[in-house]
């Protein structure tokens, strides 16, 4: 009893700031839009139906899918070896050290983007090292295109994964390693054998977390795809936006949620199946 | 003495305000440097004269202001808003905002045809912007006069152009349309041309806008909305070029609307009576470059020179139906993704 008066508080702030601006946008979803693009009150699957027989829905739900594993497996990648040093290093540099592999996240991803931009840009600095070496004569396209989305979003995804890492490779245990190098096995073969499988429960759970915010990111693809880059947010944005269509924008916002609860309902069950 | 009396009575009659006397009314409309100068050459003066306080409420875009209407259709805090045609064409159908004849707001009867037409059965057109090329005076010579000017191979990756939905992408495509079809509904005839142009195109999505870019050395050409080029221009001592291509321009027009069931509805009208008035439309068309509405407004020839209005401009103004852009939109945008940014190859 006292611990769900403990979690009311949590559960409003849930109730108030989640679940009742999803009902209304479930709600919204279910009005329609007249040529003239005005909102009328409806109770209909129109416009749902409308979203899922269009192609070029499905080949954002690919493009955003596509994108945010892609993104999300690099930097689970990239943030491995990161996890990995900091578990190694003496107890003392430990803090310290997780805080420089999150202090991305210290930075609003918008200051970050522009910084990209300045960097991946025609004339930014990536390309003007390039030209003052002789190396290229036109400016290699590093942004305004998926090149520089990828390249963005696996940038501001890695922090988040460090943070899982961090976490999950802190509780195993150190002497199984040891048992494996004290058995003859090379630092290698450890790491394949011993630390990898370890770790798969902390790689899974980072892979799914930026894996879900790859796949909700508006910031980097809108800013640095140029207007070439198509994926959910961006189109919930344009259509809410730029040609106001309420019901279509709510309607794909509902689509990508039950795409990701079904996406974690499914994990949740092949989890639990018996190896 | 009955005379006095009846232009009296006229007079409190055209200015509901001042027959109230005070009060407050508040505005929606854009934020920046449209608030700064908007409230200098238009509120202040109707403050002054009325008495009435003005509140002005940063809306955002006017998608966003439409949105803060809808949510506010119960208990309305916002009692004018200014936004743009298309957004309030909706905000209309949808009686978020007053339907409005010149009996009610006589200033009406001062506009000019498109003026009183162009927000159908609501409140009329308040300013008219229009599309422009902008460009990068260092690195753009000669003056560029026509919008062919961004197909040169010389300028290939340094052109920022906005795809639809954005409403500068629909503008230059009516414009492409017309400009080689004959219509502006002719997207067959845009196609080829943009196209052309979409592998030279460094970004189909400005951010922050155009303008910027150019002024960061990132691009050299790009669209832009007339009254806001002015003012940069301006402000970059002609670093950036603002040119109304001979192809032709489109009118972007903003309207001037009552929020249904306004707490202050005298107030409201009032402030849209100043807002339409002679005086305040050449005020804020000599600050601003907007092309004003009322056609008794006597804008100084420097100024209106910098506006569509201008006579040597005026024929360059294609007839663009806004509402029915909207039943096109979709199309157009569906046919720019798979043809014209998917063959920009970057």
């Amino acid at each position: 009893m006292i611990g769900l008066l403990l979690c009311l508080p949590a559960a409003l702030v849930l109730g108030v700031g989640f679940v009742w601006p999803v009902a209304l946008l479930a709600r919204i979803s279910l009005n329609r839009t007249t040529d003239m693009g005005a909102m009328e009150e409806a109770l209909s699957l129109e416009t749902m139906a409308k979203l899922v027989e269009d192609d070029f829905t499905w080949e954002l739900a690919w493009n955003t899918a596509t994108l945010s594993a892609t993104c999300g497996a690099i930097a689970v990648a990239l943030a491995l070896p990161v996890a990995l040093l900091i578990r190694s290093a003496p107890p003392q540099w430990r803090g310290l050290l997780s805080l420089m592999a999150v202090a991305p996240l210290l930075v609003s991803s918008t200051a970050r983007v522009v910084g990209w931009m300045a960097i991946l840009g025609d004339r930014g600095m990536i390309n003007a090292m390039l030209a003052f070496a002789g190396l290229t004569d036109d400016p290699v396209r590093l942004i305004n295109n998926w090149t520089g989305v990828r390249i963005g979003l696996t940038e501001s995804l890695m922090p988040y994964a460090c943070l899982v890492l961090i976490a999950g490779l802190g509780r195993l245990d150190s002497r199984l390693e040891e048992a494996a190098a004290t058995l003859g096995a090379t630092r290698t073969r450890t790491f394949l054998r011993v630390t990898l499988p370890l770790a798969a429960p902390a790689l899974a759970a980072a892979f799914l977390l930026v894996f879900v915010l790859g796949v909700s990111a508006f910031v980097t693809p809108r800013l640095m795809g140029g207007g070439r880059v198509f994926v959910v947010a961006t189109e919930i944005f344009d259509l809410a936006l730029e040609t106001v269509d309420w019901p279509a924008a709510a309607a794909m916002a509902m689509l990508l949620l039950g795409s990701l609860a079904l996406a974690m309902a499914l994990r949740a069950v092949v989890a639990r199946v018996p190896r | 003495m009955r005379i006095l009396a009846y232009a009296a009575a006229a007079f409190l009659a055209a200015s509901p305000a001042l027959a109230q006397g005070g009060g407050r009314v508040t505005l929606q409309a854009y934020a920046g440097i449209f608030k700064d100068n908007y409230t200098q050459t238009v509120l202040a003066p109707f403050t002054t004269a009325s008495g009435t306080a003005v509140q002005y409420f940063e809306g955002g875009t006017s998608a966003q202001m439409l949105g803060t209407l809808r949510a506010q259709r119960a208990d309305p805090q916002i009692d004018v808003v200014i936004m743009d045609v298309t957004t309030a064409a909706i905000a209309c159908a949808e009686g978020l905002v007053e339907r409005i004849d010149a009996a009610t707001l006589p200033v009406i009867a001062e506009l000019d045809d498109q003026a009183r037409s162009s927000g159908g059965a609501c409140g009329p057109a308040v300013t008219y912007d229009h599309l422009v090329m902008v460009y990068d005076t260092r690195a753009v010579t000669p003056a560029p006069t026509r919008w062919a000017a961004m197909w040169d191979p010389a300028h290939r990756g340094r052109i920022a152009l906005s795809s639809p939905p954005n409403i500068q992408g629909l503008a230059i495509t009516a414009i492409l349309a017309h400009a080689n079809g004959g219509s502006w509904q002719n997207l067959n005839a845009a196609m080829p041309r943009l196209r052309e142009i979409a592998p030279a195109v460094q970004t189909f999505d400005p951010n922050p806008d155009g303008y910027t870019l150019i002024l960061n050395d990132q691009v050299r050409f790009a669209t832009g909305w007339n009254a806001r080029a002015q003012l940069y221009r301006d402000q970059s001592q002609g670093r950036i070029g603002v040119v109304l291509p001979e192809e032709g321009t489109v009118f972007q027009i903003n309207t001037i609307n009552i929020v249904a069931n306004s707490r202050n509805r005298a107030q409201a009208l009032a402030l849209a009576a100043h807002a339409l008035s002679a005086d305040a439309q050449k005020a804020f068309t000599e600050r601003m470059f907007y092309g004003p509405t009322n056609s008794r407004a006597q804008v100084s020839p420097e100024a209106m020179a910098r506006t569509a209005l201008a006579p040597e401009f005026r024929n360059r103004v294609i007839p663009l139906d806004w509402n029915e852009m909207v039943r096109l939109r979709d199309g157009w945008n569906q046919r720019w993704r798979r043809e014209v940014i998917a063959a920009s190859g970057r």
